[in-house]
């Protein structure tokens, strides 16, 4: 039987009434209806048939009168769905983290965005949007527009008291000290309140949304093919893998088959996206246990692929080369020739880092053992990519749900049992010469064809779920068409969101001079807007000033 | 502490030490680019029909028909597009090419927009 | 000593004041640049030839900056701290024989070495009072690490800079210096290497950077000075950086005294005194270049572990070898 079958055929012997409807659209992927009240036993169902499963992310769409919420899983080598309904007059669901603890941050996005309440959630609190938002103004659902918010007198330029961030006690010699928004450690903003003992951690919070440009509504404004440029600029370092997802998700959901060179052609361009990636972090980590020359010299190395890139796509960075329907251009036998050059170039100072990487003794004194996340607890809560991969889990997409050219080339899945700092980055070093083989392997047998065919704007009444393994793990976009060209939803499921609540887990214990290695080999990838933090050390308020005020006191200052 | 043993990274610093940088000394020396590198576009008066396709498909919003001697034609913001070159692409009589002009910063914002007229505009005075 | 012009030409000019702060702007750059080329890249290199008036620019315009002192900071040590950490430094290089005799003219006195090695400790103290003086969390936790880390390389670092006073026979600057006919560092080159990683721990660099580590703490104890005040916090920092080569040069290297020397002796002892300093500070560049930075308890285990112990035997060592040394020398017993 079938993957996907299997996982239908279980959730339906198991729940029997309680299943309106199941589908299969595709190869590893299932979609099963429930009845509402009933999400929580087919969740469990699942988890007890297939112990390896996780959660992928909630979407929720707002289809008038009611909500639809959607869980998606990946168990027994398929993505099942599970689909319920909430009316929208009385949105509440019962939470499923204590059966899945990774579902925690899923639950508080839809939270913020839609308003559904998720009943015995253990911290139900705002994700993305900022402390000051007004209560019922949910961004997410068809009757919101950004007028509405704005008569309602929200302005990001009034200061807002936020209450006490932390839930628990804490003892009179525990010290709060704040990382972030700014800050040098961070290369991009986030804020994290760190509870310390002297120099251990005791715990800490994180605090995402700084990046949040509401790219998911903005998406549902534009065309599809638009949407591929929109959804390029999610991120700017995997861009590739964003703009690539999206198309095989549009792609899936008219039921477009793309010619086999433009699958190849992706790859290429995917897989040098990944070098890239996983050079610049590489670099980073270095940076961050104060290893500067290495910084240096890996991003003197990364500058070979962005080379490469800009001469196949047009531009270092942002590749903007898949399209729905195959990709925009076509590789030449010349740069193909140079692509290969550059990449054996590349190999060998892989080698080369990699016995630095292994060997160095200040570097692995201060990345082996630190920041452990054990296999079970990984599972638990459901992290992707080389953060997974370095704790023993085996999930890389191209391997078990392969897309594009992966079912045809050969390559090796990395798996470091350690679960350190340590293991997450050489699990990333060895990533760089596998994509490397890969690469060349595509280059030389390309298949000649066309590498694009032209499709239709509209696109039909269904939906789609596509997933890639980016360069930071698990990307998930599920689109969902209405007949017109302009996209019903458009869900994104980002890695790093997924491995942000391991963090948690691995910097307890650790040494404040840790947690920027930890970090790094987290390879957080988050954007922002403008927001500082302040905790008053007299009597322990915390709140956020705004941008004028800020100015206003400096103007205090002068002479 | 273990004793600071490490062949490959001394040797390495030591072979840097002694050679050419790798720093490209721009402005001074300026990069070689590949042709199709998206650069700012280039539009042609006379191949435009009006059509508007460009300024419809956009992503941006970032083209704006204007009117040019009774006819409509398209006014590139600089400033909001973002060089995906669907505009190029799309055209059908190829009136948007490329170039691998970059050298886009000024500090008007008036200067960055490519008016159909033409003209060259957004050039720094150097 | 007589207070007359000289004196206070000699204080406030060469080889004082003046002096010791032009070599400190140039250190900085060669520091820089040296860093650069083994990183593969270029430094400075614009502001003037060769990017040599950087450091000089660098400075002039923190002069220009804001001064913002934080509401809850202690004003009057946030306010003296950074002062008084670089005069003691640039004290403590006053007392170096830089042209055959130091500053003031003489030749120093007994022990000179160790009021020298008092003064830097007193530095680092105040250096460890600016960061806590900030009221600011990271600041002050850069400062207890300043302190932490000196007790995790102090009491090496004193030990090995006493070992040349073996052979020597005098804890006096000028005579370390004059009796090295062969340099110390191939004399007792186990003292020498030892020295060099108490030395870097001394100067807060890679692998030794903790106190300020830019991607843990933003900037450690100099975080919340800014203007005139931080200009201080980095020069102290960077002439803590020439004391440490001075030293260095002066203990292991022979101090100003070369191999070669034309006519007017002085200009040519200032000659190959910097020159040492140079060499001394690419050395240290280079372990900086090639190492991570250690965690705090990693250098606290390795000084109780390693440290302290090996200096002992080093310096037990050098004591045994006295005589043998001295016969290398062909000095008299």
């Amino acid at each position: 039987m079938k993957p996907e079958e299997e996982v239908a055929s279980l959730i339906q012997g198991k729940l029997q009434s309680s299943v309106i409807g199941v589908k299969t659209p595709g190869p590893r992927r299932a979609d099963i209806m429930v009845k509402s009240g009933f999400h929580r036993d087919a969740v469990s169902v699942l988890l007890e048939g297939f112990p390896q499963t996780m959660i992928s992310t909630i979407t929720a769409l707002d289809l008038g009168d009611e909500i639809e919420l959607d869980y998606h899983f990946w168990c027994g080598r398929t993505e099942a769905t599970i689909r319920t309904e909430v009316s929208k007059s009385r949105p509440e669901i019962e939470t499923i983290t204590d059966i899945i603890p990774g579902a925690s941050l899923y639950e508080r996005e839809v939270f913020d965005l839609l308003g559904v309440i998720f009943l015995g959630h253990p911290d139900l609190s705002r994700l993305v949007l900022p402390e000051g938002w007004p209560r019922e103004q949910y961004p997410l659902r068809k009757d919101w527009s950004p007028e509405l918010t704005e008569r309602s007198g929200f302005s990001e330029n009034k200061p807002v008291k936020v209450g006490t961030v932390w839930a628990g006690g804490g003892g009179g010699s525990l010290v709060s000290v704040v990382l972030g928004p700014q800050h040098p450690a961070l290369h991009e903003p986030e804020r994290f309140l760190f509870k310390l003992d002297g120099e251990t951690v005791v715990d800490v919070e994180p605090r995402l949304g700084y990046a949040h440009r509401g790219i998911e509504k903005a998406a549902e404004q534009l065309m599809f093919f638009q949407d591929v440029h929109l959804v390029e600029r999610v991120c700017g370092i995997c861009n590739v893998a964003h703009s690539m997802c999206f198309c095989q998700a549009v792609e899936s959901l008219g039921e477009i088959e793309v010619p086999a060179r433009a699958e190849y052609l992706r790859t290429i361009v995917h897989e040098l996206n990944r070098i890239h990636s996983h050079l610049l972090l590489l670099g980073i980590a270095g940076l961050e246990v104060g290893f500067e020359s290495l910084f240096h010299y890996l991003w003197r190395d990364r500058e070979i692929v962005l080379d490469l890139t800009e001469r196949l796509t047009g531009n270092r960075v942002m590749a903007e080369f898949s399209t729905i329907g195959g990709v925009r251009r076509d590789l030449n036998p010349i740069l193909a020739n140079e692509i290969k050059k550059g990449l054996s170039v590349l190999k060998g100072r892989m080698r080369f880092y990699k016995k630095v990487f292994s060997v160095d003794p200040t570097f692995t004194a201060r990345t082996m053992g630190i920041g452990v996340l054990k296999e079970h607890e990984a599972l638990k809560l459901s992290v992707v990519g080389p953060i997974a991969r370095g704790s023993g889990l085996e999930i890389d997409v191209r391997k078990h749900d392969p897309y594009a050219a992966y079912d045809e080339i050969p390559f090796e899945e990395v798996i470091y049992k350690e679960g350190d700092s340590w293991a997450r980055l050489m699990v990333r070093l060895d990533e760089v010469a596998e994509s490397i083989d890969v690469i060349t392997h595509a280059v030389d047998n390309l298949p000649s064809g066309p590498y694009r065919i032209r499709v239709s704007r509209r696109m039909p009444e269904s939906e789609a779920l596509s997933r890639i393994e980016a360069p930071r793990g698990e990307l998930l976009h599920f689109v969902r068409g209405n007949g017109t060209a302009y996209p019903e939803r458009v869900k994104i499921r980002s890695p790093t969101l997924a491995n942000i609540i391991s963090f948690r887990q691995m910097i307890k214990g650790c040494y404040v001079a840790d947690i920027p290695a930890v970090l790094a080999s987290l390879d957080p990838c988050f954007s922002c807007t403008d927001r500082m933090a302040f905790v008053d050390v007299k009597d322990d308020r915390r709140w956020i000033w705004s941008m004028n005020e800020i100015k206003a006191r400096r103007e205090r200052k002068e002479p | 502490m273990r004793r600071l043993e490490l062949p490959q990274m001394i040797k390495e610093v030591a072979v840097a030490l002694f050679s050419k940088p790798f720093t490209r000394q721009y402005p001074f020396s300026k990069p070689q680019l590949p042709e199709d590198f998206r650069g700012r576009q280039i539009f042609h008066p006379e191949r435009c029909i009006s059509c508007g396709l460009c300024a419809r498909d956009c992503p941006a919003e970032a083209i704006e028909m204007i009117e040019v001697s009774d006819r409509e034609m398209p006014m590139i913001h600089l400033d909001s597009c973002i060089f995906c070159y669907i505009c190029v692409e799309n055209c059908p009589r190829s009136a948007l090419t490329g170039s691998t002009f970059y050298e886009l910063a000024s500090p008007s914002k008036q200067d960055l927009v490519l008016k159909p007229d033409g003209q060259e505009t957004g050039q720094r005075g150097d | 000593m007589s207070l007359g012009v000289p004196f206070f030409f000699r204080v406030l000019v060469f080889p004082g004041f003046l002096f010791v702060l032009l070599i400190t702007l140039f250190c900085d750059w060669f520091e820089r640049k040296v860093m650069a080329r083994m990183q593969n890249r270029m430094g400075p290199s614009y502001t003037g030839p060769f990017g040599i008036l950087q450091p000089f620019a660098d400075y002039v315009k923190l002069f220009t900056k804001e001064d913002i002192v934080p509401r809850h900071a202690e004003r009057f040590l946030f306010a003296v701290s950074p002062i008084l950490s670089f005069s003691l430094f640039v004290l403590s290089v006053f007392y170096f024989p830089f042209d055959g005799v130091n500053v003031f003219s003489n030749a120093g006195f007994e022990g000179d070495l160790l009021l020298v090695l008092a003064i830097v400790t007193f530095a680092h103290f105040t250096l460890f009072l600016s960061g806590w003086s900030s009221s600011n969390p990271y600041a002050g936790f850069g400062a207890i690490r300043i302190l932490t880390q000196f007790v995790g390389y102090d009491i090496p670092l004193l030990i090995l800079a006493v070992s040349p006073s073996l052979i020597a026979r005098s804890l006096s600057l000028a005579k370390i210096a004059e009796s090295q006919l062969i340099p110390f560092a191939l004399l007792i080159p186990w003292i020498f290497i030892l020295f060099l990683i108490a030395l870097q721990a001394e100067l807060e660099e890679d692998p030794f950077d903790i106190p300020h580590a830019d991607t843990e703490l933003v900037a450690g104890y100099g975080t919340e000075f800014s203007g005139r005040k931080f200009a201080f916090i980095r020069l102290s920092k960077d002439v803590q950086i020439v004391f440490g080569a001075v030293l260095t040069a002066n203990l292991f290297l022979g101090g100003p005294y070369g191999p070669v020397l034309y006519g007017s002796p002085n200009i040519w002892f200032t000659f190959w005194f910097i020159l040492k300093i140079l060499f001394v500070i690419v050395i240290l560049q280079l372990v900086k270049a090639v190492c991570a930075r250690l965690r705090l308890d990693h250098v606290l285990r390795a000084n109780w572990r390693f440290m302290v112990p090996v200096a002992l035997l080093a310096f037990v060592l050098t004591a045994l070898y006295s005589p043998w040394a001295h016969f290398l020398m062909g000095v008299p017993r």
